[in-house]
């Protein structure tokens, strides 16, 4: 009996003990062709990061399954620093879904492609696909002849929307300070003598979310394009034009004088952009940085909120255009290595039609990729949309993101007035020969 | 005293072989991939990684001050942790070991905090110092404190880490508390009876029964409290993101930037580093508290 009893407790422990590695070895064998751990063969698997989108997402996709007969199945992580560690891992072992977007710049972007996580879509675009987005949409997800990361050259990612950062001003409140609110601050003068007023008038007047540091970072870069325009920029990343350049000093001063004026909202530089988002909304500041999809947000938090857009205030002595960030918005890039990869690519390709983009831009207020979808836009969509054209240029060379990070952070360091400009950009111009050598 | 048979060795074996597995999956594999990887550079996704040796551990103890900021942050709400975390839950774990009517109500109350999720907290906490919402200058202003209406504590160089540090000890004290909590009720009453016998006044008893009676909870609970606070993240991640400027930034915000930065071999330089920071920490507190007690 006793003997019987150890055999069986021995077998219990082996099947738990196997069953526990065939848990872990379950996902491997298939690789990525397993597609994010689903084995259906017709279900096309996307992983996304656009919680705001989720619904209207279920619905093309439902009206796909009634077309087609091809499953279209959307999982939500977030947010999107969570989803794209997510991504990174399931590259690694292999187990990415169908469709995901890897939300890297080029470098990265370029690592994935090399790698042969993503497919190269050229052909499909070359079949008029193309023809039917913003130019400016594209670029981000396309590498030409040559470039500095040796990826054979083509399209790689499908642009699902267009996105640019423009500054919402709050008519309402530019009322209660004097100011007129059909007539925004065009140039940098103009907009700090506005945010005086409103300062005056018991008004926080600008609010932003420089706690996420690529929105502090975007802002400066408007006059970098301004002041030094392209080649500058390009000269400033190989090290021709260094950081303690007077143009960086006019940059930082910049913040300084708005921080001197006190025209920034109360914690700024900690400030996410969901809670700048919700400042704005409810009206305690009067002027907001922020991006095309801050229409969707404003209407969400306060529909009756009554505002209007501006670009940001040009300076006297630009040599060149002031530009502002965005052009592309979200992407999505198709698995290379998986078995429905012509499936996934076929509905990426119905889901960038004009029907669907419009449906898409009416149910979640964001800029369509497709540039027919973007004739029926709200007026405020519109101007975002006509703004696409100013956006910053894609660069063939990028900064060292720790670079970046130091310009970043030493804006905040100015704006909290930790540090004048000229330790700001000498801490920069440090950091960069420190990169260097490294 | 009989020898384990063979057969039996196997046996029981079988039984400890799960744990095993998932020791070595869970811990040990990725303990020694950390290690591995830290001698490379590599981002995540290339195929081929790069052989540095040393050349990242270089970089990061001669030419990487943010990091070593980092630590020196941490080792600030350290050290109030240690102070007065510490000295809270003493006080509480003292009050509430006198036999008291509610003691288990107490107990429940002050358990909160530490198992509530550090991201809730923080997001909680976020609102309440909020410059333009927060509840603490509502408050604060009804006092009679008008200038600080508009006060960031999370966006001030001088309050920051402070108030950041203030949120860990008040979601932390709590495990203190249990575990000296423990230690007050496992020290025999004759001990205190005997020195009341001797003339020892109550304070006297504290220092001469009480506190050598708890030298080992006092280790286990100071090398908790140095692992715990020295790990934070959740807390800085959700109220600050490191910022202002990098004022909150702890080495596992480093660690994490670099990581979400395609810097894989690097972060995990970083990791090993810590980790060994860690390990010399909690070695001389051990030594110390065996000195203590010999």
């Amino acid at each position: 009996m006793l003997k019987k009893q150890s055999f069986f407790k021995i077998v219990l422990s082996l099947a738990v003990c196997i069953s526990f590695l065939a848990a872990c070895s379950q996902n491997q064998e298939g690789g990525s062709g397993k597609s994010g751990n689903d084995n259906n063969a017709d279900v096309v698997k996307i992983w996304h990061w656009m919680t705001d989108r989720q619904a209207a997402f279920e619905t093309l996709a439902k009206k796909y399954f009634d077309q087609t007969g091809v499953k279209v199945v959307f999982e939500t992580y977030a947010p999107t620093d969570v989803y794209k560690n997510k991504i990174t891992a399931a590259a690694s072992g292999k187990l990415l879904p169908d469709i995901f977007n890897p939300i890297a710049d080029k470098r990265e972007l370029a690592s994935y492609i090399n790698a042969g996580y993503i497919a190269d879509l050229t052909d499909a675009m070359n079949d008029g696909w193309k023809d039917v987005f913003f130019e400016k949409s594209l670029t981000q997800n396309m590498f030409t002849d040559n470039n500095e990361w040796n990826v054979k050259p083509g399209i790689y990612g499908v642009p699902l929307d267009v996105s640019t950062l423009m500054i919402y001003y709050n008519k309402d409140l530019f009322t209660k300070a004097g100011l007129d609110p059909e007539k925004p601050p065009k140039t940098w003068a103009e907009f700090i003598e506005a945010g005086k007023k409103l300062k005056a008038a018991g008004i926080q007047p600008f609010v932003c979310g420089f706690g996420e540091a690529w929105l502090i970072g975007s802002f400066a870069a408007s006059y970098q394009w301004s002041l030094f325009g392209k080649e500058g920029i390009i000269d400033t990343i190989k090290g021709k034009i260094p950081y303690t350049d007077k143009r960086w000093l006019e940059i930082f001063n910049l913040f300084k004088e708005m921080k001197d004026n006190k025209m920034f909202a109360s914690g700024i530089v900690t400030m996410v952009n969901k809670d700048a988002e919700r400042t704005f909304a409810i009206g305690k500041a009067a002027m907001a940085l922020n991006g095309s999809w801050g229409v969707n947000v404003y209407k969400s938090m306060n529909p009756s909120l009554n505002y209007g857009l501006m670009y940001p205030p040009e300076l006297p002595d630009a040599k060149y255009p002031l530009l502002v960030f965005g052009g592309d918005g979200s992407s999505l890039f198709v698995n290379e290595m998986s078995p429905r990869k012509e499936k996934a690519i076929a509905f990426l390709k119905w889901f960038t039609q004009k029907e669907q983009q419009v449906f898409l831009a009416k149910e979640t207020l964001n800029i369509p990729s497709n540039k027919d979808a973007a004739q029926d836009l709200p007026d405020i969509l519109k101007k975002f949309s006509e703004s696409v054209n100013r956006t910053f240029d894609t660069l063939p060379v990028l900064e060292a993101w720790q670079v970046t990070n130091y310009i970043n952070l030493n804006l905040q360091s100015v704006v909290i007035g930790e540090k004048t400009p000229e330790q700001a950009i000498a801490e920069i111009q440090g950091e960069k020969e420190r990169q260097t050598k490294k | 005293m009989m020898k384990a048979t063979s057969k039996e060795k196997t046996f029981n074996m079988v039984f400890i072989l799960p744990a095993l597995i998932l020791f070595l999956v869970f811990n040990l594999y990725p303990l020694l991939r950390t290690f591995q990887l830290s001698f490379y550079q590599w981002n995540g996704i290339d195929k081929d990684m790069i052989f540095v040796g040393f050349a990242q551990y270089k970089h990061i103890i001669f030419n990487n001050p943010a990091y070593w900021k980092s630590m020196l942050n941490a080792g600030y709400i350290t050290l109030l942790c240690l102070t007065l975390q510490n000295g809270l839950a003493l006080l509480l774990a003292l009050l509430v070991n006198r036999q008291i009517r509610g003691e288990n109500i107490y107990r429940v109350i002050f358990f909160l905090p530490p198992v509530l999720s550090g991201i809730v907290v923080g997001l909680i906490w976020k609102f309440i110092y909020d410059g333009n919402f927060g509840i603490l200058n509502n408050w604060l202003v009804s006092l009679g404190f008008t200038s600080f209406s508009d006060f960031a504590w999370l966006s001030e160089i001088k309050t920051a880490l402070s108030s950041v540090a203030v949120v860990h000890m008040w979601k932390g004290f709590g495990y203190g508390f249990i575990i000296l909590l423990a230690g007050l009720q496992t020290i025999p009453t004759e001990l205190y009876e005997a020195a009341e016998v001797d003339g020892a006044d109550k304070w006297q008893q504290f220092i001469n029964t009480t506190v050598p009676s708890l030298i080992p909870v006092f280790t286990m609970v100071t090398i908790l409290t140095i692992l715990g606070a020295m790990q934070i993240f959740d807390l800085i991640y959700s109220m600050t993101q490191g910022g202002p400027a990098g004022h909150t930034d702890v080495p596992i915000t480093k660690i994490y930037q670099y990581m979400n930065n395609g810097e894989f071999g690097y972060s995990t330089a970083m990791a090993v580093i810590f980790g060994l920071v860690l390990l010399i920490v909690s070695m001389i507190q051990l030594y110390a508290s065996k000195k203590i007690n010999k």
